[in-house]
């Protein structure tokens, strides 16, 4: 079972948070008040010492989360420990491939396996992903892929080729958190995207309010949503007030869930 | 030994190298390598490339044999390949006039670069100047607090310098602030790489840029030694020069190369940038290749006294070359170093940067009263108006007075 496969057709809500934000602890606090909105997919990042295609608060989350020397495997025993009370909420996570590799492609997909639904690794190109993809699908984990809008017609085809889980659509040309959205152009790139693909393709990089969540779903053709940097900068909103931070982000949640 | 053919069509150094972006430059990637093949088999860039090497930048450079140093040592004849006196004080500015042409032909309108030392960001400041681009240098805050002079050099030359504040400060900094400008401005912007790191074809691109400098070292020495050298030895940060001398000579066997990265405190200890003596095959910034790197490959912050080579990567050719053995590489402290800086400024009158002062040091350690009858090429890299404040300080001259 893949809670992936059996995502709803419409208005599907991502949320990503960084493990280990702002304190291991606290971390696990976090995630469980984003699991008690069960949204349909909860992405899991692991904290990287070089972020590359990380915006600053993003990073700044990263550089706090490694404040404490948190450990891959205490990140991933963290996934492992808020699955219980997964549900239907599919479980992805999102890292850096040195993050993988270094820990061991084998030993990290027997820790994620039958846990973690799917995959994204920012920085790991359809030209290298062989090896890569072919152990994660023998254990039913998806690689989710990444299309930006320098991605051409006919390359999105290659990479859209047996796709599985969702299609995560790069609304701007630029980092996570970036805020210019142009939903003409999403608009037509994720159309072309659904020509090639059935799977679900969701709208991510810069989506930070209800309104925007309401837009993406009234003037584009995309399936869903992913909102990353949103909820973490409601931590420094909040002047870093813990309790406060998850009041706030209870009350963001309820409100993009549309 | 077959014929050296690296990289790859992938950019593959054996295991090292390829191209590890997010799917944002991955189509950018693809289409530079699509132009620089292209540009590479046009003989009006090639003319247009060697004209401005010659009277822009002065090339060839001169092989001078450094008497009062051999004689010191007492032991090996000493060439320095002088890319010391090209015009900015580097070698960096070859791959700048290579990479610009190439950012031309492309249509691009806005260059950015990282820098490390401030050579390379003099150097693309120079060349955006030449050219009339706008130019952006991402540059770590702790180093533009060490290297002012190039930071004011940068500035006259009309470039906006955005100091970086997060991690080290430094030159690995400097360099992921820099792509996350490209990741944003996909379609007008150029980035300028100023080594043989980061994801494929840069260093490729840039090897091949600064072999110029091996080619006419090739020649020059087969004039006056009538033979090859028995040594090469260059210092390695990301290591485009010392890549830049070496390429030419790897088909010949009998040719000894080594490359001297900077060991800071001690290879051993935590504050160094001896990326092949203390590091493990990692990615960062886009290649496959030694890093400083944690068990769960966190990457370390480098530490050294020149900027230049405060970086905890290396460029993924060393690491084939230091795989298959072509290359041996050792490190300088920065004390050796240091000293090495004073020594060749005494003897030769030449006052060395900071960088290839290490590459001085291995020399100067290694062989003492050895290797007699030998020749040995060291690639003088930069020269050391930029670290003087840097030097000053560390050796207790107060430059103010
Ligand atoms: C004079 C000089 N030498 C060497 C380096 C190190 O770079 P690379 O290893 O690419 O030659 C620098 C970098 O700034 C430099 O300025």
């Amino acid at each position: 079972m893949n809670n992936l496969d059996s995502l709803p057709k419409k208005k599907i809500l991502s949320l990503f948070m960084t493990c280990g934000f702002p304190t291991l602890n606290q971390s696990k606090k976090v995630f469980n008040e984003m699991l008690s909105h069960q949204p349909n997919i909860i992405e899991f990042g692991l904290p990287f010492s070089d972020p590359m295609a990380d915006g600053p608060i993003i990073q700044e989350a990263n550089k706090l989360a490694l404040r404490s020397k948190l450990s891959t495997q205490q990140s991933l025993n963290l996934i492992k420990e808020l699955s219980k009370s997964k549900n239907n909420t599919s479980f992805v996570i999102m890292c850096y491939l040195n993050t993988v590799r270094k820990f061991g492609l084998n030993k990290f997909i027997k820790n994620i396996k039958s846990i973690v639904d799917g995959i994204i690794i920012v920085d790991l190109p359809f030209e290298e992903e062989d090896a890569i993809k072919k152990s994660l699908s023998k254990n039913n984990i998806h690689l989710i892929k990444l299309i930006s809008p320098m991605t051409d017609k006919k390359r999105s085809k290659k990479l859209l080729k047996n796709s599985k889980g969702f299609i995560y659509y790069i609304s701007a040309t630029g980092i996570t958190g970036s805020n210019k959205l142009d939903y003409k152009e999403i608009n037509k790139n994720v159309k072309s995207i659904k020509k090639m693909s059935s799977v679900p393709v969701l709208v991510g990089f810069g989506i930070k309010s209800k309104k925007d969540v309401i837009d993406i779903s009234k003037k584009t053709n995309a399936d869903g949503v992913v909102i990353g940097s949103a909820l973490i900068q409601k931590y420094f909103d909040i002047k870093m007030d813990f309790n406060k931070y998850l009041k706030s982000l209870k009350k963001f949640i309820q409100e993009v869930k549309i | 030994m077959r014929k050296y053919k690296q990289p790859s069509t992938v950019g593959r150094f054996g295991e090292f190298g390829g191209m590890y972006v997010s799917e944002t430059l991955m189509p950018l990637l693809l289409n530079l390598d699509k132009s620089y093949k292209k540009i590479q088999k046009d003989k009006k860039f090639k003319k247009e490339l060697n004209d401005l090497f010659k009277n822009y930048v002065g090339r060839p450079s001169s092989l001078h044999f450094a008497k009062n140093l051999s004689k010191y040592i007492n032991g090996p004849k000493i060439y320095f390949k002088r890319d010391e006196l090209n015009h900015t004080g580097a070698h960096k500015i070859n791959n700048c006039l290579g990479q610009i042409l190439l950012a031309k032909k492309m249509g691009k309108t806005r260059i950015i670069a990282e820098t490390g030392a401030g050579q390379h960001g003099v150097a693309t400041a120079t060349v955006c100047a030449l050219f009339g681009l706008p130019c952006y240098i991402y540059m770590g805050a702790k180093d533009i607090e060490r290297q002012k002079p190039n930071v004011f050099r940068m500035k006259l030359l009309g470039a906006t310098i955005i100091p970086v504040e997060s991690g080290s400060k430094s030159l690995k900094d400097a360099m992921n602030e820099a792509l996350r400008d490209w990741i944003k401005n996909v379609r007008d912007t150029f980035y300028i790489i100023g080594s043989t790191a980061g994801p494929h074809p840069y260093p490729k691109m840039v090897r091949d840029f600064q072999s110029v400098i091996g080619q006419e070292a090739r020649e020059q020495i087969l004039k006056v030694e009538k033979k090859l050298p028995d040594y090469l030895i260059a210092c390695v940060g990301g290591g485009s020069n010392a890549m830049g001398l070496f390429y030419p000579f790897l088909n010949d066997k009998k040719v000894k190369i080594i490359g001297v990265e900077a060991a800071g405190r001690g290879a051993k200890t935590e504050e160094t940038a001896a990326t092949m003596t203390s590091g493990t095959p990692g990615i960062l910034h886009g290649s496959y290749s030694y890093v400083l790197q944690d068990n769960d490959g966190q990457i370390k912050e480098a530490h050294s006294i020149s900027a230049g080579l405060d970086y905890p990567g290396v460029g993924p050719e060393h690491s084939y070359l230091k795989d298959i053995k072509r290359v041996k590489y050792f490190g300088i402290t920065d004390k050796e170093a240091l000293e090495a800086f004073q020594t060749c400024s005494k003897l030769e009158g030449i006052i060395p940067a900071l960088e290839p002062s290490h590459a001085l040091a291995y020399l100067i350690k290694a062989f003492k009263n050895k290797h007699k009858n030998k020749v040995v090429i060291l690639n003088l890299c930069g020269r050391g108006d930029k670290d003087l404040f840097t030097a000053a300080k560390a050796i207790g001259f107060d430059a103010d007075e």
